[in-house]
Protein backbone atom coordinates (compact mmCIF):
# COMPACT_ATOMS: atom_id res chain seq x y z
CA UNK A 1 0.00 0.00 0.00
CA UNK A 2 3.10 2.48 0.69
CA UNK A 3 6.64 2.25 -0.25
CA UNK A 4 9.31 4.57 1.24
CA UNK A 5 12.91 4.11 -1.01
CA UNK A 6 15.74 5.61 0.28
CA UNK A 7 13.34 8.86 1.05
CA UNK A 8 15.49 11.58 1.98
CA UNK A 9 13.71 15.03 3.34
CA UNK A 10 15.31 17.90 4.30
CA UNK A 11 13.63 20.97 5.69
CA UNK A 12 15.01 24.60 4.55
CA UNK A 13 17.43 25.61 7.57
CA UNK A 14 19.12 21.88 7.31
CA UNK A 15 16.60 20.32 9.48
CA UNK A 16 16.36 16.82 9.22
CA UNK A 17 12.49 15.26 8.39
CA UNK A 18 13.54 11.96 7.23
CA UNK A 19 16.60 10.63 6.36
CA UNK A 20 17.74 7.11 4.20
CA UNK A 21 14.27 6.01 4.62
CA UNK A 22 13.05 2.96 3.62
CA UNK A 23 9.50 0.71 4.54
CA UNK A 24 6.99 -0.85 2.68
CA UNK A 25 3.86 -1.06 4.41
CA UNK A 26 1.36 -4.15 3.08
CA UNK A 27 -2.38 -3.47 2.49
CA UNK A 28 -4.40 -4.24 5.33
CA UNK A 29 -1.93 -3.58 7.57
CA UNK A 30 -2.05 -2.04 10.96
CA UNK A 31 0.69 -0.47 11.99
CA UNK A 32 2.16 2.23 14.35
CA UNK A 33 4.33 5.00 14.00
CA UNK A 34 6.00 5.72 17.49
CA UNK A 35 9.27 7.85 18.57
CA UNK A 36 10.26 11.05 19.92
CA UNK A 37 9.13 14.08 19.29
CA UNK A 38 10.77 15.79 15.92
CA UNK A 39 11.86 11.92 15.28
CA UNK A 40 9.89 12.84 11.42
CA UNK A 41 6.19 10.84 12.07
CA UNK A 42 4.16 13.81 10.68
CA UNK A 43 6.66 14.45 7.93
CA UNK A 44 6.22 10.50 6.61
CA UNK A 45 2.41 11.32 6.99
CA UNK A 46 2.42 14.59 5.44
CA UNK A 47 4.84 13.35 2.67
CA UNK A 48 2.04 10.10 1.81
CA UNK A 49 -0.46 12.72 1.24
CA UNK A 50 1.93 14.81 -1.15
CA UNK A 51 1.76 17.76 1.01
CA UNK A 52 5.52 17.57 1.69
CA UNK A 53 7.78 16.14 -1.34
CA UNK A 54 10.48 14.17 -0.58
CA UNK A 55 14.38 15.86 -1.84
CA UNK A 56 14.88 12.44 -3.02
CA UNK A 57 14.25 9.06 -3.22
CA UNK A 58 10.74 7.22 -4.01
CA UNK A 59 7.45 7.26 -2.56
CA UNK A 60 4.40 4.69 -4.22
CA UNK A 61 0.78 4.80 -2.67
CA UNK A 62 -1.35 2.53 -4.11
CA UNK A 63 1.20 1.56 -6.64
CA UNK A 64 0.86 5.07 -8.05
CA UNK A 65 4.58 7.06 -8.02
CA UNK A 66 4.03 10.58 -6.37
CA UNK A 67 7.27 11.75 -7.83
CA UNK A 68 5.44 11.63 -11.00
CA UNK A 69 1.68 12.27 -9.90
CA UNK A 70 0.60 15.60 -11.76
CA UNK A 71 -0.84 18.15 -9.43
CA UNK A 72 -4.13 18.20 -10.72
CA UNK A 73 -4.00 14.25 -9.58
CA UNK A 74 -2.90 15.19 -5.84
CA UNK A 75 -6.76 16.24 -4.90
CA UNK A 76 -7.70 12.68 -6.12
CA UNK A 77 -4.77 10.86 -4.29
CA UNK A 78 -6.39 12.48 -1.42
CA UNK A 79 -10.05 11.03 -1.82
CA UNK A 80 -9.09 7.89 -1.31
CA UNK A 81 -6.28 8.60 2.19
CA UNK A 82 -8.78 9.61 5.13
CA UNK A 83 -7.13 11.32 7.49
CA UNK A 84 -7.26 11.91 11.39
CA UNK A 85 -5.28 14.64 12.66
CA UNK A 86 -4.13 15.59 16.07
CA UNK A 87 -6.24 18.48 16.01
CA UNK A 88 -8.88 17.68 14.13
CA UNK A 89 -8.89 19.76 11.24
CA UNK A 90 -12.73 20.43 10.92
CA UNK A 91 -14.57 23.03 9.20
CA UNK A 92 -15.23 25.64 12.30
CA UNK A 93 -18.25 27.01 10.00
CA UNK A 94 -19.73 23.33 9.40
CA UNK A 95 -22.16 21.36 11.70
CA UNK A 96 -20.79 17.55 12.58
CA UNK A 97 -23.11 16.63 9.77
CA UNK A 98 -21.97 19.05 7.17
CA UNK A 99 -18.13 18.01 8.20
CA UNK A 100 -18.71 14.42 7.20
CA UNK A 101 -20.39 15.26 4.16
CA UNK A 102 -17.83 17.77 3.15
CA UNK A 103 -15.69 14.73 2.05
CA UNK A 104 -18.57 13.32 0.10
CA UNK A 105 -19.57 16.51 -1.80
CA UNK A 106 -15.91 16.92 -2.46
CA UNK A 107 -16.67 13.54 -4.26
CA UNK A 108 -19.43 14.31 -6.01
CA UNK A 109 -21.67 11.56 -4.28
CA UNK A 110 -25.09 12.13 -5.20
CA UNK A 111 -27.47 14.06 -2.27
CA UNK A 112 -29.76 10.63 -1.77
CA UNK A 113 -26.32 8.21 -0.48
CA UNK A 114 -25.16 11.69 1.63
CA UNK A 115 -28.47 11.35 3.73
CA UNK A 116 -27.57 7.84 4.15
CA UNK A 117 -24.02 7.54 5.19
CA UNK A 118 -23.67 10.51 6.88
CA UNK A 119 -26.11 9.17 9.80
CA UNK A 120 -24.79 5.93 9.33
CA UNK A 121 -21.44 6.94 10.41
CA UNK A 122 -22.22 9.60 12.92
CA UNK A 123 -23.90 6.40 14.78
CA UNK A 124 -21.29 4.37 14.28
CA UNK A 125 -19.08 6.54 16.03
CA UNK A 126 -21.54 7.37 18.64
CA UNK A 127 -22.48 10.72 17.42
CA UNK A 128 -26.31 10.10 16.16
CA UNK A 129 -27.38 12.82 18.84
CA UNK A 130 -24.73 15.91 18.20
CA UNK A 131 -25.21 15.75 14.50
CA UNK A 132 -26.36 19.71 14.13
CA UNK A 133 -23.73 20.62 16.39
CA UNK A 134 -20.76 22.85 15.42
CA UNK A 135 -17.23 21.72 16.72
CA UNK A 136 -16.64 24.25 18.84
CA UNK A 137 -19.84 22.88 20.66
CA UNK A 138 -18.89 19.29 21.29
CA UNK A 139 -15.75 18.02 23.44
CA UNK A 140 -11.82 16.73 21.96
CA UNK A 141 -12.84 13.18 21.94
CA UNK A 142 -16.19 14.15 20.23
CA UNK A 143 -14.07 15.91 17.66
CA UNK A 144 -11.56 13.63 17.23
CA UNK A 145 -14.60 10.65 16.48
CA UNK A 146 -16.14 13.57 13.48
CA UNK A 147 -12.85 13.71 12.20
CA UNK A 148 -12.48 9.64 12.13
CA UNK A 149 -15.95 9.53 11.27
CA UNK A 150 -14.81 11.94 7.92
CA UNK A 151 -11.61 10.47 7.01
CA UNK A 152 -13.66 7.13 6.91
CA UNK A 153 -17.15 7.57 5.71
CA UNK A 154 -16.27 7.06 1.75
CA UNK A 155 -14.22 3.87 2.85
CA UNK A 156 -10.57 5.06 1.53
CA UNK A 157 -8.24 1.76 1.17
CA UNK A 158 -6.12 3.71 3.52
CA UNK A 159 -6.65 5.82 7.11
CA UNK A 160 -3.54 7.86 8.05
CA UNK A 161 -3.71 9.23 11.84
CA UNK A 162 -1.31 11.67 13.38
CA UNK A 163 -1.81 11.76 17.14
CA UNK A 164 -5.19 10.24 16.98
CA UNK A 165 -5.52 10.13 20.43
CA UNK A 166 -3.20 12.94 21.91
CA UNK A 167 -5.72 15.49 22.91
CA UNK A 168 -8.53 13.00 24.84
CA UNK A 169 -8.74 10.61 27.74
CA UNK A 170 -7.35 7.38 28.02
CA UNK A 171 -10.84 5.71 27.95
CA UNK A 172 -11.82 8.16 25.04
CA UNK A 173 -8.76 7.08 23.48
CA UNK A 174 -9.51 3.13 23.15
CA UNK A 175 -12.80 4.20 22.13
CA UNK A 176 -11.24 6.09 19.00
CA UNK A 177 -8.83 3.06 19.00
CA UNK A 178 -11.08 0.22 18.69
CA UNK A 179 -13.13 2.49 16.12
CA UNK A 180 -9.89 2.38 13.87
CA UNK A 181 -9.88 -1.29 14.72
CA UNK A 182 -12.68 -1.96 13.02
CA UNK A 183 -12.16 0.34 9.97
CA UNK A 184 -8.86 -1.96 9.68
CA UNK A 185 -11.22 -4.74 10.08
CA UNK A 186 -12.87 -3.65 6.70
CA UNK A 187 -9.86 -4.20 4.90
CA UNK A 188 -8.48 -0.46 5.52
CA UNK A 189 -4.78 -0.10 5.79
CA UNK A 190 -4.29 1.70 8.92
CA UNK A 191 -0.95 3.60 10.12
CA UNK A 192 -1.10 5.80 13.15
CA UNK A 193 1.76 8.09 14.15
CA UNK A 194 1.73 8.20 18.30
CA UNK A 195 2.96 8.99 22.19
CA UNK A 196 0.10 6.41 23.21
CA UNK A 197 2.78 4.07 24.78
CA UNK A 198 -0.10 1.86 26.98
CA UNK A 199 -2.22 1.58 23.78
CA UNK A 200 0.73 0.29 21.55
CA UNK A 201 1.76 -2.34 24.05
CA UNK A 202 -1.58 -3.49 24.76
CA UNK A 203 -2.30 -3.54 20.82
CA UNK A 204 0.82 -5.28 20.16
CA UNK A 205 0.43 -4.45 16.25
CA UNK A 206 3.92 -3.93 13.78
CA UNK A 207 5.48 -1.10 14.90
CA UNK A 208 8.15 1.76 12.93
CA UNK A 209 9.88 3.65 15.23
CA UNK A 210 11.63 6.27 14.34
CA UNK A 211 14.85 8.24 15.71
CA UNK A 212 15.93 12.00 14.18
CA UNK A 213 14.29 10.43 10.73
CA UNK A 214 15.55 7.06 10.64
CA UNK A 215 14.18 4.21 11.32
CA UNK A 216 15.35 2.07 13.56
CA UNK A 217 13.00 -0.63 14.62
CA UNK A 218 10.29 -2.35 12.37
CA UNK A 219 9.37 -4.88 14.62
CA UNK A 220 5.81 -7.42 14.52
CA UNK A 221 3.79 -7.57 17.12
CA UNK A 222 6.29 -4.76 18.79
CA UNK A 223 5.43 -2.96 22.00
CA UNK A 224 6.22 1.00 22.30
CA UNK A 225 9.85 0.78 23.82
CA UNK A 226 12.26 -1.45 22.49
CA UNK A 227 12.83 -4.25 24.56
CA UNK A 228 16.28 -5.52 24.02
CA UNK A 229 18.57 -7.73 26.19
CA UNK A 230 20.20 -5.27 27.88
CA UNK A 231 17.47 -2.92 29.66
CA UNK A 232 15.79 -7.07 30.36
CA UNK A 233 19.25 -7.60 32.08
CA UNK A 234 18.99 -4.10 33.73
CA UNK A 235 15.57 -4.29 35.14
CA UNK B 1 -20.31 18.84 -8.13
CA UNK B 2 -23.87 20.82 -7.72
CA UNK B 3 -24.06 24.33 -8.53
CA UNK B 4 -26.73 24.05 -5.49
CA UNK B 5 -24.26 22.67 -2.87
CA UNK B 6 -21.65 25.89 -4.32
CA UNK B 7 -24.54 28.82 -3.72
CA UNK B 8 -25.67 27.44 -0.75
CA UNK B 9 -22.16 27.29 0.77
CA UNK B 10 -21.44 30.96 -0.77
CA UNK B 11 -24.46 32.39 1.26
CA UNK B 12 -24.07 30.28 4.46
CA UNK B 13 -20.02 32.15 4.21
CA UNK B 14 -21.78 35.26 3.62
CA UNK B 15 -24.13 34.99 6.11
CA UNK B 16 -21.65 33.99 8.85
CA UNK B 17 -18.84 36.46 7.82
CA UNK B 18 -21.45 39.48 7.23
CA UNK B 19 -18.94 41.90 8.59
CA UNK B 20 -16.61 41.18 5.68
CA UNK B 21 -19.67 40.70 3.38
CA UNK B 22 -20.85 44.05 4.19
CA UNK B 23 -18.14 45.92 3.93
CA UNK B 24 -17.08 44.20 0.69
CA UNK B 25 -20.41 45.17 -0.81
CA UNK B 26 -19.51 48.85 0.23
CA UNK B 27 -16.48 48.86 -1.46
CA UNK B 28 -17.84 47.92 -4.46
CA UNK B 29 -20.79 50.73 -4.00
CA UNK B 30 -18.11 53.18 -3.43
CA UNK B 31 -15.65 52.56 -6.39
CA UNK B 32 -18.61 51.62 -8.77
CA UNK B 33 -20.65 54.72 -8.36
CA UNK B 34 -17.55 56.92 -8.18
CA UNK B 35 -16.85 54.98 -11.27
CA UNK B 36 -20.65 55.04 -12.47
CA UNK B 37 -19.85 59.38 -11.93
CA UNK B 38 -17.12 59.60 -14.14
CA UNK B 39 -18.66 57.63 -16.79
CA UNK B 40 -21.69 59.67 -16.64
CA UNK B 41 -20.23 62.43 -17.05
CA UNK B 42 -17.73 61.42 -19.55
CA UNK B 43 -21.00 59.89 -22.00
CA UNK B 44 -22.47 63.37 -21.32
CA UNK B 45 -19.63 65.45 -22.41
CA UNK B 46 -19.42 63.31 -25.03
CA UNK B 47 -23.03 63.62 -25.87
CA UNK B 48 -22.48 67.74 -25.34
CA UNK B 49 -19.38 68.04 -27.76
CA UNK B 50 -20.96 65.62 -30.62
CA UNK B 51 -24.27 68.10 -30.82
CA UNK B 52 -21.75 70.92 -30.48
CA UNK B 53 -19.80 69.30 -33.53
CA UNK B 54 -23.33 68.87 -35.50
CA UNK B 55 -24.12 72.40 -35.07
CA UNK B 56 -20.84 73.94 -36.13
CA UNK B 57 -22.84 75.24 -39.07
CA UNK B 58 -21.76 77.80 -41.92
CA UNK B 59 -24.24 79.77 -43.49
CA UNK B 60 -23.98 81.51 -46.73
CA UNK B 61 -26.36 84.45 -47.55
CA UNK B 62 -27.71 85.02 -50.82
CA UNK B 63 -27.85 88.06 -52.61
CA UNK B 64 -31.44 89.34 -53.25
CA UNK B 65 -30.77 90.13 -56.70
CA UNK B 66 -29.43 86.63 -57.89
CA UNK B 67 -30.89 84.70 -60.34
CA UNK B 68 -32.52 81.39 -60.11
CA UNK B 69 -29.56 80.14 -62.20
CA UNK B 70 -26.94 81.57 -59.88
CA UNK B 71 -28.75 80.14 -57.02
CA UNK B 72 -28.85 76.56 -58.61
CA UNK B 73 -25.12 77.49 -60.08
CA UNK B 74 -24.29 77.64 -56.18
CA UNK B 75 -26.33 74.82 -55.33
CA UNK B 76 -24.35 72.62 -57.60
CA UNK B 77 -21.16 73.66 -55.68
CA UNK B 78 -22.48 72.76 -52.67
CA UNK B 79 -23.24 69.61 -54.18
CA UNK B 80 -19.91 69.08 -55.28
CA UNK B 81 -18.05 69.17 -51.93
CA UNK B 82 -16.66 66.45 -50.36
CA UNK B 83 -16.64 67.89 -46.78
CA UNK B 84 -19.77 68.42 -46.45
CA UNK B 85 -22.38 66.50 -44.53
CA UNK B 86 -25.47 68.00 -45.11
CA UNK B 87 -26.90 71.75 -46.44
CA UNK B 88 -30.45 73.02 -46.49
CA UNK B 89 -31.52 76.01 -48.61
CA UNK B 90 -33.60 78.52 -46.42
CA UNK B 91 -35.72 80.84 -48.37
CA UNK B 92 -36.36 84.44 -47.97
CA UNK B 93 -39.98 83.29 -46.11
CA UNK B 94 -38.73 80.77 -44.39
CA UNK B 95 -36.16 83.40 -42.88
CA UNK B 96 -38.71 85.35 -41.87
CA UNK B 97 -40.98 82.62 -40.27
CA UNK B 98 -37.76 81.68 -38.28
CA UNK B 99 -37.58 85.16 -36.96
CA UNK B 100 -41.02 85.76 -36.18
CA UNK B 101 -41.09 82.40 -34.25
CA UNK B 102 -37.47 83.94 -32.40
CA UNK B 103 -38.68 87.05 -31.97
CA UNK B 104 -42.28 87.60 -31.78
CA UNK B 105 -45.02 88.90 -33.98
CA UNK B 106 -44.88 92.19 -33.47
CA UNK B 107 -41.51 93.04 -34.97
CA UNK B 108 -42.42 91.88 -38.21
CA UNK B 109 -46.17 92.55 -38.34
CA UNK B 110 -45.49 96.10 -40.29
CA UNK B 111 -42.49 95.50 -42.26
CA UNK B 112 -43.43 96.43 -45.75
CA UNK B 113 -40.92 93.77 -47.58
CA UNK B 114 -39.22 90.65 -46.29
CA UNK B 115 -35.37 91.95 -45.19
CA UNK B 116 -33.94 88.35 -44.92
CA UNK B 117 -31.90 86.97 -47.26
CA UNK B 118 -32.27 83.59 -48.43
CA UNK B 119 -29.09 81.09 -47.59
CA UNK B 120 -28.01 77.85 -47.43
CA UNK B 121 -27.40 76.18 -43.84
CA UNK B 122 -24.20 73.90 -44.70
CA UNK B 123 -23.09 71.25 -41.99
CA UNK B 124 -19.76 69.86 -42.12
CA UNK B 125 -18.29 66.54 -41.44
CA UNK B 126 -15.50 67.53 -39.68
CA UNK B 127 -15.51 70.77 -37.76
CA UNK B 128 -11.78 71.06 -38.19
CA UNK B 129 -12.69 71.69 -41.32
CA UNK B 130 -15.05 74.48 -41.32
CA UNK B 131 -12.42 77.23 -42.03
CA UNK B 132 -11.75 75.76 -45.07
CA UNK B 133 -14.90 74.82 -46.11
CA UNK B 134 -16.17 78.58 -45.79
CA UNK B 135 -13.20 80.29 -47.40
CA UNK B 136 -14.41 78.60 -50.76
CA UNK B 137 -17.79 81.02 -50.58
CA UNK B 138 -15.74 83.75 -49.65
CA UNK B 139 -15.75 85.85 -52.87
CA UNK B 140 -18.53 84.26 -55.05
CA UNK B 141 -20.47 86.74 -56.97
CA UNK B 142 -24.15 85.43 -55.50
CA UNK B 143 -23.08 85.76 -51.56
CA UNK B 144 -24.58 88.65 -49.77
CA UNK B 145 -21.15 90.39 -48.98
CA UNK B 146 -20.85 93.89 -47.53
CA UNK B 147 -18.32 95.72 -49.85
CA UNK B 148 -14.98 94.43 -48.84
CA UNK B 149 -15.95 92.17 -46.28
CA UNK B 150 -16.90 88.03 -46.37
CA UNK B 151 -20.01 88.64 -43.97
CA UNK B 152 -22.00 86.61 -46.46
CA UNK B 153 -20.80 83.72 -45.25
CA UNK B 154 -21.09 83.03 -41.38
CA UNK B 155 -19.78 80.89 -39.29
CA UNK B 156 -18.40 80.79 -35.59
CA UNK B 157 -14.27 80.60 -36.42
CA UNK B 158 -12.46 80.97 -33.15
CA UNK B 159 -15.26 79.64 -29.97
CA UNK B 160 -15.84 76.82 -32.73
CA UNK B 161 -11.84 76.03 -32.35
CA UNK B 162 -11.98 77.32 -28.54
CA UNK B 163 -15.00 74.99 -27.56
CA UNK B 164 -13.50 72.00 -29.82
CA UNK B 165 -10.38 71.96 -27.72
CA UNK B 166 -11.58 72.41 -24.68
CA UNK B 167 -13.73 69.28 -24.77
CA UNK B 168 -11.04 67.01 -26.44
CA UNK B 169 -8.88 68.13 -23.43
CA UNK B 170 -11.85 67.20 -21.14
CA UNK B 171 -12.41 64.09 -22.35
CA UNK B 172 -8.79 63.31 -22.28
CA UNK B 173 -8.98 64.04 -18.72
CA UNK B 174 -12.28 61.75 -18.01
CA UNK B 175 -10.13 58.81 -20.08
CA UNK B 176 -7.62 59.11 -17.47
CA UNK B 177 -9.92 59.77 -14.25
CA UNK B 178 -11.85 56.98 -15.35
CA UNK B 179 -8.32 54.94 -15.96
CA UNK B 180 -7.59 55.58 -12.68
CA UNK B 181 -10.79 54.99 -10.82
CA UNK B 182 -11.46 51.65 -12.62
CA UNK B 183 -7.88 50.82 -11.08
CA UNK B 184 -8.51 51.85 -7.48
CA UNK B 185 -11.54 49.60 -7.46
CA UNK B 186 -9.96 46.82 -8.62
CA UNK B 187 -7.49 47.18 -6.09
CA UNK B 188 -9.96 48.24 -3.23
CA UNK B 189 -11.89 44.78 -4.07
CA UNK B 190 -9.16 42.36 -4.47
CA UNK B 191 -7.57 44.02 -0.60
CA UNK B 192 -11.13 43.48 0.76
CA UNK B 193 -11.74 39.93 -0.35
CA UNK B 194 -8.19 39.04 -0.09
CA UNK B 195 -8.71 40.07 3.60
CA UNK B 196 -11.76 38.03 3.86
CA UNK B 197 -10.01 34.69 2.26
CA UNK B 198 -6.74 35.03 4.70
CA UNK B 199 -9.35 35.19 7.74
CA UNK B 200 -10.40 31.48 6.41
CA UNK B 201 -7.18 30.41 4.86
CA UNK B 202 -7.12 27.26 7.56
CA UNK B 203 -10.97 26.56 6.37
CA UNK B 204 -9.45 26.47 2.49
CA UNK B 205 -6.05 24.21 4.24
CA UNK B 206 -8.45 21.89 5.62
CA UNK B 207 -10.09 21.44 2.34
CA UNK B 208 -7.51 20.45 0.21
CA UNK B 209 -6.54 17.64 2.87
CA UNK B 210 -10.00 16.39 2.55
CA UNK B 211 -9.02 16.01 -1.36
CA UNK B 212 -11.10 18.92 -2.69
CA UNK B 213 -10.22 19.85 -5.88
CA UNK B 214 -8.99 23.89 -6.06
CA UNK B 215 -12.12 24.09 -8.44
CA UNK B 216 -14.46 23.17 -5.65
CA UNK B 217 -12.85 25.43 -3.53
CA UNK B 218 -12.69 28.19 -5.64
CA UNK B 219 -16.59 28.07 -6.85
CA UNK B 220 -18.07 29.00 -3.34
CA UNK B 221 -15.77 32.01 -3.20
CA UNK B 222 -16.16 32.66 -6.14
CA UNK B 223 -19.59 33.09 -6.36
CA UNK B 224 -19.49 34.78 -3.33
CA UNK B 225 -17.90 37.47 -4.78
CA UNK B 226 -19.96 37.61 -7.62
CA UNK B 227 -22.80 38.18 -5.74
CA UNK B 228 -21.53 40.72 -3.18
CA UNK B 229 -20.07 42.75 -6.89
CA UNK B 230 -23.26 42.36 -8.18
CA UNK B 231 -25.33 43.83 -5.23
CA UNK B 232 -22.77 46.45 -4.97
CA UNK B 233 -22.85 47.52 -8.21
CA UNK B 234 -26.70 47.28 -8.66
CA UNK B 235 -27.10 49.83 -5.58
CA UNK B 236 -23.98 52.09 -7.47
CA UNK B 237 -25.82 51.99 -10.34
CA UNK B 238 -29.21 53.13 -8.70
CA UNK B 239 -27.64 55.61 -7.49
CA UNK B 240 -25.44 57.13 -9.88
CA UNK B 241 -29.29 57.08 -11.88
CA UNK B 242 -31.16 58.74 -9.49
CA UNK B 243 -28.11 61.43 -9.34
CA UNK B 244 -27.88 61.83 -12.97
CA UNK B 245 -31.67 62.08 -13.25
CA UNK B 246 -31.87 64.45 -10.37
CA UNK B 247 -29.31 66.66 -12.06
CA UNK B 248 -30.84 66.76 -15.29
CA UNK B 249 -34.35 67.37 -14.03
CA UNK B 250 -32.95 70.20 -11.85
CA UNK B 251 -30.66 71.81 -15.40
CA UNK B 252 -33.74 71.88 -16.95
CA UNK B 253 -36.35 72.98 -14.63
CA UNK B 254 -33.64 76.04 -13.72
CA UNK B 255 -33.36 76.62 -17.35
CA UNK B 256 -29.51 76.68 -17.61
CA UNK B 257 -28.80 76.32 -20.67
CA UNK B 258 -24.64 75.82 -20.63
CA UNK B 259 -23.87 75.66 -24.09
CA UNK B 260 -27.46 74.23 -24.95
CA UNK B 261 -25.60 71.07 -23.15
CA UNK B 262 -28.19 68.68 -22.15
CA UNK B 263 -27.80 66.24 -19.25
CA UNK B 264 -28.65 62.70 -20.67
CA UNK B 265 -30.76 60.42 -18.68
CA UNK B 266 -28.98 57.32 -18.97
CA UNK B 267 -30.83 53.50 -18.81
CA UNK B 268 -30.74 51.73 -21.27
CA UNK B 269 -29.40 54.14 -24.06
CA UNK B 270 -26.41 55.06 -22.75
CA UNK B 271 -24.17 56.54 -25.60
CA UNK B 272 -20.97 54.32 -25.97
CA UNK B 273 -22.80 51.24 -23.67
CA UNK B 274 -23.58 48.16 -25.45
CA UNK B 275 -26.69 47.61 -23.13
CA UNK B 276 -26.78 50.53 -21.58
CA UNK B 277 -24.50 52.12 -18.69
CA UNK B 278 -26.57 51.19 -15.56
CA UNK B 279 -26.42 47.08 -16.56
CA UNK B 280 -22.73 47.71 -17.92
CA UNK B 281 -22.27 49.05 -14.62
CA UNK B 282 -23.67 45.98 -12.63
CA UNK B 283 -22.46 43.37 -14.58
CA UNK B 284 -18.77 45.22 -14.26
CA UNK B 285 -18.99 45.57 -10.75
CA UNK B 286 -19.97 41.50 -10.53
CA UNK B 287 -17.43 40.05 -12.57
CA UNK B 288 -15.12 42.55 -10.73
CA UNK B 289 -16.40 40.41 -7.34
CA UNK B 290 -15.81 37.38 -8.76
CA UNK B 291 -12.53 38.10 -10.55
CA UNK B 292 -11.27 39.75 -7.44
CA UNK B 293 -11.96 36.47 -5.23
CA UNK B 294 -10.32 34.17 -8.02
CA UNK B 295 -7.15 36.46 -7.72
CA UNK B 296 -7.13 36.61 -3.87
CA UNK B 297 -7.58 32.64 -3.60
CA UNK B 298 -4.56 32.48 -6.07
CA UNK B 299 -1.33 32.24 -3.53
CA UNK B 300 -3.65 29.77 -1.35
CA UNK B 301 -4.36 27.05 -4.15
CA UNK B 302 -0.64 27.08 -5.24
CA UNK B 303 0.66 23.39 -4.88
N1 LIG C 1 7.63 23.03 8.24
C1 LIG C 1 8.79 22.73 8.84
N2 LIG C 1 9.85 23.53 8.63
C2 LIG C 1 11.05 23.23 9.21
N3 LIG C 1 11.25 22.18 9.97
C3 LIG C 1 10.22 21.36 10.21
C4 LIG C 1 8.94 21.60 9.67
N4 LIG C 1 8.10 20.62 10.06
C5 LIG C 1 8.84 19.80 10.85
N5 LIG C 1 10.10 20.22 10.94
C6 LIG C 1 11.18 19.57 11.66
O1 LIG C 1 11.34 18.28 11.16
C7 LIG C 1 11.60 17.36 12.20
C8 LIG C 1 10.56 16.26 12.17
O2 LIG C 1 9.31 16.82 12.48
P1 LIG C 1 7.96 15.98 12.59
O3 LIG C 1 6.86 16.93 12.71
O4 LIG C 1 7.93 15.01 11.47
O5 LIG C 1 8.17 15.22 13.96
P2 LIG C 1 7.15 14.29 14.72
O6 LIG C 1 7.78 12.96 14.83
O7 LIG C 1 5.83 14.35 14.10
O8 LIG C 1 7.12 14.97 16.14
P3 LIG C 1 5.85 15.03 17.15
O9 LIG C 1 5.81 13.69 17.81
O10 LIG C 1 6.26 16.10 18.11
O11 LIG C 1 4.67 15.38 16.38
C9 LIG C 1 11.59 18.16 13.48
O12 LIG C 1 12.94 18.46 13.81
C10 LIG C 1 10.88 19.42 13.12
O13 LIG C 1 11.37 20.50 13.87
MG1 LIG D 1 3.90 15.14 14.68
Amino acid sequence: MIVFEDVIKVYDPDVVGLQDFTCHIGKGEFVFLVGPSGSGKSTLIKLVLKELVPNSGRILVAGRNLGTLRKSRVPLLRRNIGCVFQDFKLLPNKTVHDNVAYALEVVGEPRRSIRRKVPEILSLVGLAEKTDSYPHEISGGEQQRVSVARAFVNHPPLLLADEPTGNIDPETAVGIMQLLVRINRTGTTVVIATHDRDMVNRMRRRVLQLEAGRLVRDERRGSYDQVTEEVGDAL
Amino acid sequence: MRFSFFLSEAFGSMRRNWVMAMAAVITVFISTAILGAVLVTRDNLNQGATSLKNRVMIEVFIKDSATPQQTQALERKIQGMNDIKSYKYISKDEALRRFRERFGERIVANLPINPLPASYEIQVKDADRVDSVAQQFFDNPVVDNDPGTHNGVKYAKETVRKMLGTISLIEKGMWVTTGIFAAAAVLLISTTVRLSIFARRREVEIMRLVGATNWFIRWPFVLEGFITGLVGAMLAAAFVWVGNWGIANWIQSSQIDFLSLRVFRMWWQGGSWPLGLMPTLTILGALLGAVGSLVALRRYLKT
